[in-house]
Formats: structure tokens, sequence, C-alpha cells
């Protein structure tokens, strides 16, 4: 079965991220090569500490980095290389979870959902909304979905950012550091959301999520999950 | 020598670096109109929408306040003087010169710094800092198309439209104090202003506007997204921000100066 996600001898290095002003940052040696696929269906989890590079994978999936060596193909396209529009375009039918949330603070967490449909696709209003509203109360976001993110706890900010990541309805979601600071019910329910359910192959969508551990009570639900710690990458089952 | 000659070298080299990265940045915001998505037109004209509230409407008073003292100041301190030469007559040609021509955009263009290009470095650099512009990047949303392009086009609109009022309010000032200190009938003085107003004055002040508007908008921006280490280097990156944008709209003044007018 064709992966959705495949790290193929990937580079991977503790590197500063761009930013729109600067020139990208020529990183020297990787620290840790990673050839890693990930099939439809799986839950696929990468641990490491913030010195072994995990940081970067969401990145280098999203196509955000180039690897320093190595291609990564998403949905058997290698992002990095498309021109800017290109690569616009094609994130979108990519659900994205960024560390940290990375919630628009001036939007409220309805708002903040709606962006991405509002802005990449060709969808009525009402439309928009009726999706908006099926995916605010399958999060359980109703009480809170007219607050900003300064206004909602932790576990409310990361449910809106994980709602905003499956607005298209994704077949692949990348979650970076997804359970930083939630409790163990709270992870399994997100992890649940993004898997969407169950299907004959496994979880409806595929999600590869990083992070520097795994919630115990998470363990079952994750199909693979690789650790990557001082220039290793080890399978742990 | 060699030391202060390599010492001048690497300032002058890390500056025209900086004045690189800047002149690329402008060149992709403004080449990504291009490819805006339509359905993204609404919301980036939504975003437009607030920075012309923000930065023209909400300025009003500030503009109203600074250019009527400043006609006052200029007249109150002038027509005396010009009295006792018999030369009363010049106080329109000053009034275009002084104020239309060259204070106005450039008073309009500062307070407009002060006001908008220090708040949209330190939004964007938040945004930067807090990872909204790499989450937006990785919705497949450009960060040009969300953020920079209407903060740019609402710059350049607020700027000329400030601009014009500055002026408006500018000449209305000194119809009252014509009156008031040189006992100018309200006629006369009209009379003596538009004579002395060209097309190319109200050509330049749109000039102006477009130019100062697109400094007002792209440097900030720029600094605001360059901030790389941390909620710290917001402070620094509004302090680039203003500075540089306050010494380019001088420099692009003494430019048009030296250049268009003769």
């Amino acid at each position: 079965m064709t992966p959705l996600l495949a790290f193929l001898e990937v580079g991977v290095s503790r590197a500063a991220r761009t930013t729109m002003s600067s020139l990208p940052v020529v990183s020297t040696e990787p620290d840790t090569m990673l050839s890693l696929e990930v099939a439809p269906h799986q839950t696929v989890a990468v641990l490491g500490d913030e010195t072994s590079g995990v940081d970067a994978l969401g990145g280098l999936a999203l196509g955000l980095e180039r690897p320093l060596t190595g291609r990564v193909l998403t949905l058997g396209t290698e992002i990095a290389t498309l021109e800017r529009s290109g690569q616009l375009a094609f994130r979108r039918r990519v659900g994205y979870l960024p560390a940290g949330d990375g919630l628009m603070q001036n939007l409220t967490l309805r708002d903040n959902i709606r962006l991405p449909l509002r802005f990449g696709s060709d969808f009525r209003p009402r439309e928009i909304e009726g999706r908006v509203d099926v995916i605010v109360a399958q999060l359980r976001l109703t009480r809170v979905a007219d607050l900003r993110p300064a206004q909602a706890n932790a576990e409310d900010r990361r449910r809106a950012a994980l709602a905003r990541a499956l607005a298209f309805d994704p077949e692949l979601v990348v979650l970076e550091e997804p359970f930083d600071g939630l409790t163990d019910r709270a992870a399994a329910e997100l992890l649940e959301a993004a898997r969407g359910g169950e299907t004959a192959e496994g979880a409806r969508r595929t999600v590869f999520l990083t992070g520097p551990d795994l919630p115990a009570l998470l363990r079952p639900r994750v199909d693979r999950t690789v650790r990557m710690a001082r220039g290793r990458v080890e399978e742990v089952r | 020598m060699t030391g202060f000659l390599a010492a001048i070298g690497r300032g002058t080299a890390r500056w025209l670096g900086r004045v690189g990265l800047l002149a690329r940045f402008a060149f992709e915001a403004f080449a990504s109109i291009g490819t805006l998505p339509g359905a993204g037109r609404r919301v980036a004209a939504r975003v437009l929408l607030n920075q012309l509230r923000f930065t023209a409407l909400e300025a009003v008073g500030l503009i109203i306040l600074l250019s009527g003292v400043l006609s006052y100041l200029t007249i109150s301190s002038t027509i005396a003087q010009l009295d006792k030469v018999g030369a009363s007559e010049l106080i329109g040609k000053l009034m275009v010169v002084a104020i239309v021509r060259e204070l106005g955009p450039l008073l309009t263009a500062i307070a407009v710094v002060g006001r908008s290009g220090t708040a949209i470095t330190a939004e964007l650099a938040t945004n930067t800092v807090l990872g909204e512009v790499r989450a937006l990047k990785g919705m497949g949303i450009d960060p040009y198309h969300y953020l920079v392009l209407p903060r740019i086009f609402g710059c350049v609109v607020s700027v000329i439209t400030l601009m014009v009022l500055f002026d408006v309010i500018a000449l209305l000032g000194g119809y009252l104090a014509a009156g008031l200190f040189a006992g100018m009938s309200g006629a006369r003085y009209l009379g003596i202003v538009l004579a002395n107003l060209t097309t190319q004055d109200v050509v330049l002040t749109v000039f102006k506007g477009l130019l100062f508007g697109a400094v007002i908008g792209v440097i900030p921006a720029y600094e605001g997204l360059a901030v790389r280490r941390g909620p710290t280097e917001i402070p620094q990156a509004v302090i680039r921000g203003t500075v540089h944008s306050l010494g380019m709209i001088f420099v692009l003044a003494a430019i048009i100066v030296g250049v268009l007018v003769r």
C-alpha cells in the first residue's frame, strides 16, 4: 500500500526555523538520518526530546522546511519542491496542528476554525457555517466557540486547533506536540477525534504525530512508535 | 587602517544585505497579488477594512489637531513679518509650498508611522512569536495574502486620505487665521491660495501618499515578520520598524524635492 507520508533517508537537524523576512538557515550536518513510512489508516508517533530534531518533522512533512538530505513525500508529492502557490494549495489537503496551537489571537475559536474554509475553499457561507457547526459540536467546543484563545483554557485551545486542522476533513493529519500539558483523558479524546473513527483497515484518517512522549493511555491506540535520540532512530514496538 | 576599512566594509555589506532582504520581501508581497485565491480576496478585504479603520478613521482627530495647530503657528508667526515688508500676499504661496507640498505629507506620514507602523510591527511580531504565521502557512494560507497585503494597501489608502484631510484642514485653518491676524478677507485668502495651488501639487501629494503609505506598510511588516528568537525581540523590532520607516520617508521626501520639484 502506498504510504501517505514517507521520509526517505531524511537528514534531520535541530535547525532554527526561517522567517518570512530572512534567508533560509543553512545548516551544516544532519544529526539524525530518518527513514519512515506512514501507511494509510495508521497512527504513527515519533518521539524525542528537543535536542533530537523531532520538532522539525512536522515542518518537513508540510514542506515548510526542506530536508538537509533525502526526500519527504506527502500524499506522494514532495511539497517543498512545488512553487509557492502550489505548496499552499497542496497543504490544504493535509491537516496540521502546530506546536503551541498557532491559533490567531485576534479571532474567536469559531473564526479560527472558519478561517481555512473561508480562505481556501469555494464553499458558500452557509455551507461553511454548517461545516463549522458540525466540527465545533464534534470537538465539544460549542460552549466556548465564541471566546478568543486567550480567554479559553489549554484544552479548549488544543481542541480548537485540531478542529481547524480537520476543517477540510483531510486524509492525513500532522500533529506537533498535540498532548503537551493535557490530561490523559483529554489527550485520548483529541487523538480519537484526529483519527476520525474506525474502518475495517484501521483509523479513518492517517495520523502522524510528534512530541517528547506519549501518555500511557494512548499507547494502545498508536500503531507505530519511533523514538529519536542522540542521532539514533529506534522502533519502540 | 585596514581594520577600519574592513569594519566599514562589513557594516556596508550588512546594510546592503538588509536592503536586499527588504526588497525581496516587498517584491514577494506585491507579486503575491497574482496568486490571491477568489475566496481569499473576501477575507483579505475584511482585514483591509479593519486596517483602514485603525489607520485612517481613528487617526482623523490627531490629523485635524496637527494640521490645525501647524497652520495656526505658520500664519500667526509669519503674517506680521510679511506685513512689515508689504508681502502679505505671499501667505498663500507659503501655505501651498510649506504645508500642502512639504510639511503636510511629511507630518501625516510621521503620525501614521507613530500610530499604525508601530502597531503593525508589534502585531506581526507577536503573530510570528506565537507560531501563528507558521500555522497559516501550514493551513495553506499565504501570510502575504492574509497579513501583509491588507496592511500595505490599508496604509497606502489611509496615508493618501489623511494627507488630503491634513491639507484641507490646514488651508481652512489658514482661512481663519488670515482673517484674525492679517484682517484679510476670506475671499482674498482663498483667491491667493488657489492661484498658487497647481495640478502638480495635487499630483505630488497623491504620489507621496502612495510612496509613504507603501513604506509604512512594507517596512514595519518586514521587521515584524523578521522576529526569530522570542517576545523580548518585539520591542527591538518595533524600534527598527519605526526608525527605518521614518528614515526612508525623509530620504524619499528629499529625493522628490530634488528630482521632481523645480
